[in-house]
Parts: C-alpha cells; sequence; structure tokens
C-alpha cells in the first residue's frame, strides 16, 4: 500500500514533470525514480455514420473520452490515485481495467459530472454513444 | 435545471421556437430538457448554477443550418448564445450571460476544412478541438505544430476567440487567426480579409485585407458567430531546447522580467515565456490537505519548508527555443548570459532533436492534454478554479507593482496566492488562480468578494483584465473608463446597428444590445 501510493505520487510528479524529453532508462524508475511521462496516446478517428445510431463501445469511449481517460490522461491520473488510496492497483485508473462499474452509473456520471469531471452534454457524447460506452464499460451487473 | 424562457418570451412562445429550430437541425439537436440545460450550465460557477441558465441548446451542422437558426432567432426573439465546443472553464464554460439565451452549440461542425504544411496553417470550423487536429497532423505525418493553452480540451478556435493564450511561438492565439467567415445577425455571410473576394486563395495567408479589418472584431464579441477561420501553425522546428531556471524568491521576478522581456521584444526569444509562481507544481503533487490541513492560507514560513522539501524555486521559468540546432545553441548562450547576471546556478538544459519522442504532457512543443485541469484536485472535492488575469507592461517595476497589490489584497482574505506572469511581447498576461469547492458556500462567498477587490483595485492601479468570468464581464467592462465609457459605448451603437433585435450573444463581455439592456442588472456577482 505505502509502494503504492510511492508509485502514485511519482506518476503525478511525472504529470508536472516536462524536463524529460526523452524517456530515462527503464531502471530509473526502479531506483525510484519517477517513471517517465507516457507518450501522447492517439484516438481512433471517429466513425462516420450518424452519431444518432447504434455505435461502437470501444470507438466511441476512445474518442468521446480520450482526452482524459486513456493512458495518462486527467481522469486516469486522478482515478489512479483514488483507486490505490482505496488498496486497489494503480491500474485501475483505466476504466477499461474497472470490473465494478454498471452501465447506469457510467451514464449518469456521464450526464452529471462528478469531482474533478464536468458534466458531458449530448453534443460532446449523443445518448446513443453514451449507450454504447455504458455497455462496453459497465461489467459489473 | 427547470426552464428559464429568455426576457419577454412566454413558455409557449419559446416552445415554438424550439420547433422552428427542430425544423432546421432536426428534433434530436435541440436540448431542451431540464437535463439538457443542466449539462450546458457552467461546471465551475462560482455559487448556484441557476445564476447564468441557459433556456436550451441547439446544435447546427453547417453554415446554412447557422444561417437559419439565427434567422428564426430573429423572428422568435430568442437569443442565442453562440459556443465552439463549450469548454471556456473558469470563464463560464458554455453558460450564457444572459438567463434564457439558447446555447449555439457549433460542436458538430468539426470539419478540418484545410491543412497546408507548405504555408503552415489550417483552416477549421468551431467544433475542431486541439486535439483533432494534433492527431489530424500526426496521422499525415505533417510538419506542423500546435499551440495548445493549459487545458486543451476545447476548440482551437473557440480559444483563439477567446483571446487564449499558449506558450509557444505562436501563443497569442487570436493573433494567429487569419481570415474568418461569420454569419452576421441578420444570417447574411461574410469572410474577412482576402476571402472578402470569391475564391481568393490568400484568404488564411494576409491578415489585414482591403479596407477596415474585422477579424478580431469577431472575438470576444457578439457581432456575429463565427463558422470558419484560417489559423496559423508552427513549422516543426529541427530541434528544441528547454532551459530550466529555478528562481528562488518571490521579489525575483522583477529581474527575470527585466532580463526576459527585452529578449522576447528583439525576436531573440519566439515564444510566450510561462512563469509559474510554485504553487503550479505542488497542485500536481497531491492535495492541499496532504501540506497545510488548514483552511486558512498557507503562511510564509510554511510555503519555505514546501520549497525546500520540494527543491522548488519560487518561481521556474521553463523556456523553449526552437528552430536548427546551431542558431538554438547561439540562441541560448545569449539568454545564459542574460540570466547569469542575476541567477548563479545554470538552467537544467533538455534537447529535442527531430524524431526523438515527444512525451503527452510536452505543453510548450504542442502536445494537447486535460493533465493541467488536475489542479481541482487539489482542493478536493468538486474543485473549480477562476481566473484573475490582468494585463501589465512587460517590466519589472510594473509587474512587481502588480503583484504586490493582488498578493496583498488575496492575502487580506487569507486565500493562497498562485500567480503565473507569461510575457507574451511588450506585456505580460498575469493569471491569479483562485481555487475553489464548489460545495463550500463560504468559500464561494469570500472567492466573490475577492474577485471584485481584485478588479476595482488593479483598475485604481491603472491596469484592467484581458478576459473573464460571465458574473464579471460587466464590472470588467466599466473599468474601461476613457471619455465616460466610449469603448462600451461605442461598441454598443455597432450592435444595435447590426442587430436590432439583440439576438447574437447579449451581454458578452458587458456589451448589451438596447433590446435587453435592461438585463444588464441580472448575473452579475
Amino acid at each position: 500500500m505505502k509502494r503504492g501510493l510511492t508509485i502514485a505520487a511519482a506518476l503525478l510528479l511525472a504529470a508536472c514533470n516536462q524536463q524529460e524529453a526523452a524517456p530515462p532508462p527503464p531502471q530509473a524508475a526502479a531506483k525510484g525514480g519517477p517513471p517517465p511521462p507516457p507518450p501522447y496516446q492517439m484516438r481512433p478517428e471517429a466513425a462516420t455514420g450518424s452519431r444518432l445510431a447504434a455505435s461502437d463501445g470501444q470507438r466511441a469511449y476512445e474518442v468521446h473520452c480520450g482526452y482524459c481517460h486513456l493512458t495518462g490522461g486527467m481522469g486516469t491520473n486522478l482515478l489512479t490515485k483514488q483507486r490505490m488510496m482505496a488498496g486497489e492497483p494503480p491500474e485501475n485508473g483505466l476504466l477499461t481495467n474497472r470490473t465494478d462499474l454498471t452501465a447506469d452509473y457510467v451514464r449518469q456520471v456521464v450526464r452529471m459530472g462528478k469531482n474533478a469531471m464536468p458534466q458531458q452534454t449530448r453534443v460532446d457524447i449523443t445518448d446513443a454513444e453514451l449507450d454504447a460506452v455504458a455497455l462496453y464499460l459497465g461489467k459489473a451487473k | 435545471m427547470k426552464l428559464v424562457t429568455p426576457p419577454r418570451v412566454s413558455p409557449q412562445a419559446f416552445d415554438t421556437a424550439m420547433q422552428a429550430f427542430a425544423g432546421v437541425v432536426g428534433k434530436d439537436w435541440v436540448m431542451a430538457s431540464d437535463a439538457d440545460r443542466a449539462a450546458y450550465a457552467d461546471t465551475y460557477a462560482p455559487g448556484p448554477q441557476e445564476q447564468w441558465p441557459s433556456g436550451a441548446a441547439v446544435a447546427p451542422a453547417s453554415v446554412e443550418e447557422v444561417q437559419a437558426i439565427v434567422r428564426l432567432a430573429n423572428e422568435h426573439k430568442t437569443p442565442l448564445w453562440p459556443v465552439a465546443r463549450g469548454k471556456n472553464l473558469g470563464y463560464g464554460t458554455s453558460a450564457p450571460r444572459m438567463a434564457g439565451s439558447v446555447v449555439l452549440d457549433l460542436g458538430r461542425m468539426n470539419r478540418i476544412l484545410e491543412l497546408d504544411p507548405t504555408l503552415a496553417y489550417c483552416v477549421v470550423e468551431p467544433g475542431v478541438g486541439y486535439f483533432d487536429l494534433y492527431e489530424a497532423i500526426q496521422r499525415d505525418k505533417l510538419p506542423l505544430w500546435l499551440s495548445v493553452p493549459g487545458n486543451a480540451w476545447g476548440s482551437v478556435m473557440g480559444n483563439a476567440l477567446e483571446h487564449g493564450i499558449g506558450y509557444t511561438s505562436y501563443g497569442l492565439h487570436a493573433r494567429n487567426l487569419c481570415g474568418v467567415e461569420a454569419v452576421l445577425p441578420d444570417g447574411d455571410l461574410v469572410r474577412t480579409g482576402m476571402g472578402a473576394m470569391k475564391d481568393n486563395p490568400a484568404w488564411h495567408l494576409f491578415p489585414m485585407g482591403y479596407g477596415p479589418t474585422w477579424d478580431l472584431a469577431f472575438t470576444q464579441s457578439n457581432f456575429g458567430v463565427v463558422t470558419k477561420a484560417g489559423v496559423w501553425l508552427q513549422p516543426a522546428p529541427e530541434t528544441s531546447l528547454e532551459l530550466v531556471f529555478d528562481i528562488p524568491e518571490a521579489d525575483d521576478i522583477g529581474w527575470v522580467i527585466d532580463t526576459i522581456a527585452p529578449l522576447k521584444i528583439s525576436g531573440l526569444i519566439d515564444q510566450n515565456v510561462f512563469i509559474p509562481s510554485w504553487l503550479g507544481k505542488m497542485v500536481l503533487k497531491g492535495q492541499r490537505k496532504d501540506f497545510w490541513d488548514k483552511p486558512s492560507a498557507i503562511p510564509e514560513w510554511r510555503v519555505a519548508e514546501l520549497l525546500k522539501e520540494h527543491k522548488l524555486g519560487y518561481w521556474q521559468v521553463a523556456l523553449r527555443l526552437y528552430g536548427e540546432e546551431p542558431v538554438v545553441k547561439a540562441r541560448a548562450d545569449v539568454i545564459k548570459a542574460a540570466m547569469a547576471r542575476n541567477l548563479k546556478a545554470a538552467p537544467v538544459e533538455n534537447w529535442w532533436r527531430t524524431g526523438d519522442p515527444i512525451n503527452a504532457y510536452e505543453t510548450t512543443m504542442g502536445v494537447p492534454s486535460a493533465v493541467p485541469l488536475q489542479m481541482s484536485d487539489w482542493i478536493g472535492g468538486r474543485g473549480a478554479h477562476m481566473g484573475f488575469s490582468p494585463v501589465v507592461p512587460a517590466t519589472g517595476k510594473a509587474v512587481l507593482e502588480q503583484m504586490k497589490l493582488s498578493r496583498k489584497i488575496i492575502d487580506s482574505f487569507d486565500v493562497d496566492f498562485y500567480a503565473s506572469f507569461t510575457i507574451g511581447g511588450r506585456f505580460a498576461n498575469n493569471v491569479n488562480m483562485l481555487m475553489f469547492d464548489r460545495d463550500q458556500p463560504q468559500q464561494i462567498e469570500t472567492m466573490k468578494k475577492l474577485f471584485n477587490a481584485l478588479i476595482d483595485e488593479t483598475a485604481k492601479a491603472g491596469f484592467g483584465e484581458y478576459r473573464t468570468h460571465l458574473g464579471w464581464m460587466d464590472r470588467v467592462m466599466d473599468t474601461f473608463d476613457f471619455n465616460d465609457h466610449a469603448f462600451r459605448r461605442f461598441n454598443e451603437k455597432v450592435k444595435d446597428a447590426i442587430d436590432p433585435n439583440g439576438i447574437i450573444a447579449p451581454g458578452k463581455q458587458g456589451v448589451w444590445p438596447s433590446a435587453y439592456r435592461d438585463q444588464a442588472k441580472e448575473g452579475r456577482v
């Protein structure tokens, strides 16, 4: 747990470390230094069909939630810290690794916002896209 | 959020207008439920979001649809509040200045119409976000870099129209705009600059045009709805060097400005140089309560301890140079010699060369990220921020004067002092971040009083803000007082001439059309 928190702190430190243009050698993290900041993670291109029809949950998630919820995103960083404080592994900072989310909960957080996350409009993510994302992330029944 | 209609519009008449809008965009893109109104509320509102309620939102997909909506809005007297992607966090998000206005959400108009690597510019619609443009450039492997704001979740055009700032050589975003297309308040369509001539290929290249130059008149403005804009981009440099100087004391900002500003004005430094105070680094290291567990401002002795513990200077100058390696080296030598006059420690140097990886947080290399919004976690709970942002001359004297003034006021309210200065040329943008928890009414009351005091006292000292939140748009406009507020009177004259029904963004930046001037007292904090 203590070690977990140290890693979380390092991750967050990495978030503000603008000095490392090139990743340091891999052993740096093992020695307790901060891990290298992650590379930019590209989102897929948005689907071309109607945004009002049923869509591919994974793609909709990456396109519309990817600003913050892919590796190194603001949401991922904050959730990594939050999950680790709850005694869970840091990987659970990524919503795709969570098994405790229900589809309804996902819908609610997206539309209502939560803590640092602002609420999303139906232009940000349509109801059809949100349904697909909720099914994709909502692994709990 | 329950329905609030625009002044003198009954709920029935409002509903009729929404049905007319639906005839243009389809019923799915007229968003008029309580949940929709809540979604378009100011997410960081100081106090209840109901202070700036929209009546509904409508999302057109084309210029023609925007024109049709604007014409219908005139007919039904339902004013519109245009937003590009609606992410103006800290300044009102997508909420309107006047209650009941219909948010004209341009997020669906998100095409990149041109992306020219030779002349280094793009033409974008309002809904194109920084992430979208960045990824389009990466996909085509084009030698172009963006300039991104701290929070890059929003629209490229929207940020430029709001006078947003970034931290590269192209950091004055409004200045990158070249040639816009706008729907006027009567539904007519105009193109500025060389674009006023049909199919002129220099539309997005020559910044002036023929006759009066209107591009910037559409920024922070309610004179029209911008539907396309040319935006200049930075050619990818061959190399880049970051020089990181830790500056020990608060008062050192004076000589730092006097050292860097002349180099920026002479052109030796291209970049918009961002100088955040220590708190800018701390907010990413944890939560406030981890470092100071009392509601009172962090006292100076504790600040000194924290700087020591975390090996931080009071300020950090992370200056970046761009270009061919010998040129960058020569420039760096001049800067290092200039800084060495006051600072013993040599800077940390980070070289980047074409082909090296660039990580996801390199704001000064134009990589978009929303990670700076993590600062809302500093306060905890539903954290939010507002920025008090005066512009000061880029001299040590003026900057110190402004810093001491705002610091004294902020201290007197027992609030943490978190300042940054960005040297954009002959001026510096001073942003004082005020962070609060949206669920602590007492804290919000303090912030509101503090904000008022900052605006008033700073104006007395002769400085004005470059941008502000909805609740203070009028108060800040009031500070621009030359010749009995001639500037506001002129803007309102233009507004009334081109928008007799006052249909586009009434009250934006304190400019009210006569149709709604009676509403100007509402929604002030």
